[in-house]
């Protein structure tokens, strides 16, 4: 495994030079590179070294850096060896390739970065909405986002809860465009 | 004659639902043109819980991911923390691990076979597979202290030994479960029912399949033998024989086919476990979880679940808190892209069954 390590890597050195690798023991190969990079990296880990697995995508704040970490893992079902590509993006602004014509269920992770921390996915096309419903605060997985201020504000100090519920009702036609029947709208607030 | 297209919302309350989630569909008389799922009823935000509490603390979150089967989750997260420290485990752990691992894969499995059976109107089964999966979770109960959420296999080993006589009552109950098997198969199996809708059902195409994220038992009821158990040996599976059975087909009947042989191999991973678990430590202790530091720097690692390949990424910035811990579900892949492509085509009566044999699991998804 180790040989075939080394060959993945000289290879993807080769290919692209802005690519820097990562020592790690196992079976794991590591890169980092530049985020404009990553589309082309992916197609070609898939198509010519056979990485054809997705196995994750996962989003790192780094607040003190200003930057985004997106790390995209693959795995091959022939060298049974995983690669991590590593990359950062601008916290100021959060702009990123989507890449979910190599994969498709890539468009998953990329919705749910998008939404908890605003990334956005150049191209992606998916309803806004994933995880969180009617949510107009900042993107919550953010650092900078303060849980237990919104809690307290929305959960504690909570005026006329009541009647500042939402409809759910409301929220179906606006995501959908369905116009409510008449007996829901005499239900409806 | 032109048929006007209904939208049904399946779920989130629905008896054939397997958990709080919504399946937009658009049907033209009993078929699926169009689905959608929605997910969004189950959000709890452990992961950023998870960024607020120290190492240890998290833990007690994990098992909380996946409510059917919350063991795969916390072995990864515990193996995820321990390949980023690189703290060495007990043998003696690693062999109760498979053991918890896999008595908690036949019970959910137990829990799979009252889903998939119910789904398609054989009641029945459910309450014997539910009723004999109570047997399991008294083991688990003299063992943890809880029938459902371990909170067992934590960094660093597992939390207790075995108790006194406890490896016995295991191999009794493996016994007994391998009876009731064969009964299982005889009532589901064999039904004229169940083949018959479930046959050629919710078909997979098997060239696409690698591609499109697919993993654990619905990959292998296409034909290919991928396991985490076996590609990347985790714990002692590289020391234990099993078999990882296949079936072709890609339908529903081949995936309930492979996960009916895997409950047989998972009992026989069980007497392997017993006959050969050394004697020792259990745990290699942590130091105090306060001042508990990880080294900068990200792991990732995949455990097979009931459900497929699971996966755990944590980074940590080298403070007592993590910096991220995102946990990967097979159903992540399988509910959502997958399951919407599948569906189209589909009877409206068959989205229960199809959803089952996927092994969906909201909770998954949302975290």
């Amino acid at each position: 495994m180790e040989e075939r390590k080394k060959e993945i890597i000289q290879t993807i050195t080769d290919h692209f030079k802005d690519a820097v690798s990562n020592p790690y023991d196992g079976n794991r190969v590591d890169f980092t590179i530049p985020k404009q990079q990553i589309p082309a990296i992916l197609f070609y880990l898939k198509d010519e070294m056979g990485f054809n697995h997705l196995s994750h995508i996962s989003c790192i704040d780094w607040l003190e850096d200003k930057q985004f970490e997106l790390v995209y893992i693959l795995w091959s079902y022939t060298d049974r060896v995983k690669v991590f590509v590593h990359t950062r993006v601008d916290r100021e602004q959060p702009v990123m390739d989507n890449i979910d014509m190599i994969w498709r269920q890539a468009n998953t992770y990329e919705r749910e970065i998008r939404e908890m921390y605003g990334i956005r996915f150049a191209g992606l096309e998916a309803p806004e909405e994933f995880l969180l419903e009617d949510w107009q605060g900042p993107p919550p997985m953010r650092r900078d986002f303060d849980t237990y201020a919104y809690a307290m504000k929305t959960f504690w100090d909570r005026q006329e809860a009541r009647s500042n519920a939402q409809d759910v009702r409301e929220t179906i036609r606006r995501r959908t465009g369905e116009e409510l029947p008449d007996f829901a709208k005499k239900y409806s607030r | 004659m032109r048929e006007k297209a209904t939208t049904l919302y399946l779920g989130p309350q629905h008896p054939g639902i397997t958990g709080n989630m919504m399946i937009r569909l658009k049907v033209k008389g009993d078929t699926i043109v169009q689905a959608t799922t929605e997910v969004g009823y189950l959000h709890r935000a452990f992961e950023k819980l998870a960024e607020r509490r120290n190492w240890l603390q998290s833990f007690t979150l994990m098992c909380r991911f996946c409510v059917p089967e919350p063991d795969p989750v916390e072995e990864s997260y515990a193996r995820a923390v321990e390949t980023l420290e690189g703290r060495e485990v007990p043998e003696r752990a690693k062999y109760i691990r498979v053991l918890v691992l896999e008595l908690a894969r036949i019970a959910s499995y137990m829990l799979w076979y009252g889903g998939q059976a119910g789904s398609l109107g054989l009641y029945t089964i459910g309450q014997w597979s539910v009723g004999d999966r109570n047997y399991i979770l008294d083991l688990f109960e003299e063992l943890t202290g809880g029938r459902v959420y371990h909170m067992y296999i934590w960094p660093g080993g597992v939390r207790r030994d075995l108790p006194m006589g406890f490896e016995e009552k295991v191999l009794k109950t493996m016994d007994y479960l391998e009876k009731r098997l064969d009964d299982y198969e005889d009532l589901m199996f064999d039904n004229a029912i169940f083949r018959k809708r479930t046959i050629g059902v919710g078909i997979i195409d098997p060239e696409k399949a690698i591609e499109w994220g697919v993993v654990g038992p619905p990959l292998r009821g296409c034909g290919i033998q991928h396991d985490v158990r076996i590609d990347e040996p985790y714990e002692v599976y590289d020391q234990l024989d099993f078999e990882v059975p296949t079936e072709e087909g890609c339908d529903i009947w081949a995936r309930a086919n492979v996960r009916r042989r895997e409950i047989r191999q998972s009992i026989r991973i069980i007497r392997q476990v017993i006959d050969k678990m050394p004697k020792g430590e259990f745990y290699n202790k942590i130091p105090n979880p306060h001042k508990w530091r990880l080294p900068k720097g990200d792991a990732y690692v995949r455990t097979e679940a009931v459900r497929g390949e699971v996966g755990m990424y944590i980074a940590s910035d080298g403070s007592e808190h993590p910096r991220r811990v995102h946990f990967r579900g097979a159903a992540y892949v399988h509910a959502v892209t997958l399951l919407e492509d599948l569906l189209v085509g589909e009877n409206v009566a068959d989205v229960s069954a199809i959803m089952n044999s996927l092994g969906t699991c909201p909770p998954e998804i949302e975290r």
